[in-house]
């Protein structure tokens, strides 16, 4: 009785693979190589936009600045009373924000100052301060994002931070817990505090803002308000969402050129080895088709031998180059790869990349890498297979 | 019955190279038969036993092999008419050197996709019968000449073919191993095979248990 699964077939397949162990060693390394940065690349530029949609999203829809001399000041707040009364604005909102350098570490932290009886113009703000008091009698709590948090830790504060305030004094400011990020790229490097505690320890004028940000009724109106702020106030400048959404993209855009540069030259060494191994057989291979066929095989024997070769080669560096990409960029963050994309953040602290399984881009890499192997390897057999047997043989 | 009609068998026909290897060569072998094919390198002694196991076409004419036209065969017929009628031992044995003793003589069953138990029972009658169980394991490479003649002769009969064709197969022995090597044909011989023999070696000249001996030269039987 036949066995469904040709085992005899199958250990000559290994057998002969394992024959040639230098050169099929070295084969399915470089096969796993190019197939680890292909897939890594696509699992960080999925990551990457995913991060970036989400960030657009959450984007103030039109953010006013005070302008003078070119260079962004400090806004006053009586500028909120005049907004709101133009038509088609749904609300408006001062914001105080900053960076804050952390000299120990050499990074900078994106501080937030809010005020719980005003409207939030994130939802992830409305959440923090509803579960959270950042003020209680005469001590300041802050809210931060998991990548300070764990920068803090790291130098000792556990419990509290102390910042220095521009004339050299410190404010102390307990630590009331970390927030969950909506997106990473946007918040994990930022810090929650009171308006009066960031005040405080900015030395920042009670009657003013860092910038005002302006929600309106019908989204179409965007760039009809815009303009009307701009004539009202001719020293600021006033950003749309839109623009914010151009200049991120710009950045992504930067960004991805580089990773483009990394795929197309994985894909020239990928196609090299392709067109290196159809381009023909050694002689010791085309011997052995021949004696193969003279002592009875039939020429899909053959093939079929062959593809099992191949088969075995590419699904295993396929298998195995997925694999360790998926540890490289989700488990170990793309350490690297990552310094290619942390300047996105503009903040470096480190962030996560979100798991995004993309069934599409697996089945990219693997129609890119396992059918053009099996490929390359059974047609230049095909061609001597399909020669006389003596001939090849001779 | 084999029949040899007419044949010619040109190499590079199309080119300025071309080599008539065997001219209108006529000859019949009867099932059983045990014949010698002799004559000098490159009389055409091969090509003959090359069209035999439907290695490869004549230029003109016709191989005929119990009434079926072998000759006209496609190649994937030819390899099946091969693999059940056919026991060829190379000249210089074209066992794949890096394979074990065992996994060259099974090479003509793998095909075949039989039950491990067959595939054990026929490996287990022709290492026993040609000498070779107690080698199985070993790597082909590391085997002496006559013990890889052994290891070809044994993936010959692997499948209990009709017809043995064995071409030089003495060349790169010494007398003693060639003697060997004439134990094992007449053994053959009473299993009834038919056996063709191209060889130039004077050792198989006048033996008493061959049948036939055809000289051959310059691509014709001349006696």
């Amino acid at each position: 009785m036949k066995n469904k699964i040709n085992i005899y077939l199958i250990e000559y397949a290994i057998n002969s693979i394992l024959r040639q162990k230098a050169k099929n060693f070295f084969i399915v390394f470089v096969f796993i190589l190019l197939i680890f940065l292909l897939t890594s690349i696509f699992f960080i530029t999925n990551s990457i936009k995913y991060e970036l949609e989400t960030t657009v999203d959450s984007l103030p829809q039109i953010i006013v600045q005070k302008i003078k001399a070119g260079r962004q000041y400090d806004i006053d707040e009586n500028v909120v009373d005049q907004l709101i009364k133009i038509e088609g604005v749904k609300d408006v909102v001062s914001r105080v924000w900053g960076y804050y350098y952390f000299a120990n570490t050499g990074v900078n932290f994106s501080i937030v100052g809010l005020n719980e009886y005003e409207n939030q113009y994130k939802n992830s703000f409305k959440k923090i301060i509803q579960n959270v008091e950042l003020e209680k009698g005469n001590t300041s709590f802050m809210v931060m994002g998991q990548g300070v948090q764990k920068v803090l830790n790291e130098n000792y504060y556990d419990k509290y931070f102390n910042f220095i305030r521009p004339n050299g004094t410190l404010k102390k400011v307990n630590f009331a817990g970390t927030f969950d990020a909506d997106t990473e790229l946007e918040s994990n490097d930022v810090i929650v505090v009171s308006k009066d505690t960031f005040r405080d320890i900015f030395d920042m004028d009670e009657n003013k803002a860092t910038d005002i940000v302006v929600k309106v009724s019908n989204p179409k109106e965007i760039s009809m308000i815009a303009s009307k702020i701009k004539l009202i106030y001719p020293d600021t400048r006033v950003i749309t969402s839109d623009d914010l959404k151009v200049s991120y993209q710009n950045i992504f855009d930067y960004k991805s050129g580089v990773f483009l540069a990394i795929f197309i030259i994985s894909l020239f060494t990928f196609f090299i080895i392709i067109y290196d191994k159809s381009s023909g057989l050694t002689s010791e291979e085309k011997r052995e088709i021949g004696i193969l066929k003279a002592i009875g095989w039939k020429i899909d024997d053959v093939l079929k031998e062959k593809f099992y070769e191949s088969f075995i080669i590419s699904s295993f560096s396929y298998i195995f180059g997925v694999g360790l990409s998926f540890i490289y960029v989700y488990i170990f963050h793309a350490p690297l790869l990552q310094n290619i994309f942390t300047g996105y953040s503009q903040l470096k602290t480190s962030f996560e990349l979100p798991f995004i399984f993309d069934i599409q881009t697996l089945f990219l890499v693997f129609f890119l890498s396992v059918p053009s192997y099996i490929g390359a390897t059974i047609i230049p057999s095909w061609r001597i297979a399909t020669l006389e047997a003596d001939e090849v043989i001779r | 019955m084999i029949e040899l009609k007419n044949i010619t068998k040109i190499y590079g026909i199309n080119t300025n190279n071309k080599v008539i290897a065997l001219e209108d060569i006529n000859l019949k072998i009867k099932e059983g038969e045990l014949v010698v094919l002799r004559g000098a390198s490159g009389s055409g002694k091969s090509t003959i036993l090359s069209l035999i196991a439907a290695l490869s076409k004549p230029s003109s004419g016709e191989v005929i092999v119990d009434n079926k036209r072998i000759s006209k065969l496609q190649d994937n017929f030819a390899s099946i008419y091969r693999r059940d009628n056919i026991g060829f031992v190379f000249q210089k044995y074209n066992l794949i050197s890096t394979l074990s003793v065992k996994e060259n003589i099974i090479l003509p069953l793998v095909p075949l996709n039989l039950d491990v138990k067959d595939v054990e029972d026929k490996l287990s009658v022709v290492t026993k019968r040609f000498n070779i169980a107690h080698k199985e394991n070993t790597i082909v490479r590391n085997l002496s000449g006559g013990e890889q003649q052994r290891v070809a002769i044994a993936r010959a009969n692997i499948n209990n073919p009709k017809i043995i064709l064995a071409d030089e197969p003495t060349a790169n022995l010494d007398e003693k191993l060639s003697l060997n090597f004439i134990d094992i044909l007449k053994e053959l011989k009473k299993l009834n095979k038919t056996i063709i023999i191209a060889t130039h070696d004077p050792l198989f000249f006048g033996l008493d248990f061959v049948d036939r001996e055809l000289k051959i030269h310059n691509g014709k039987i001349i006696s």
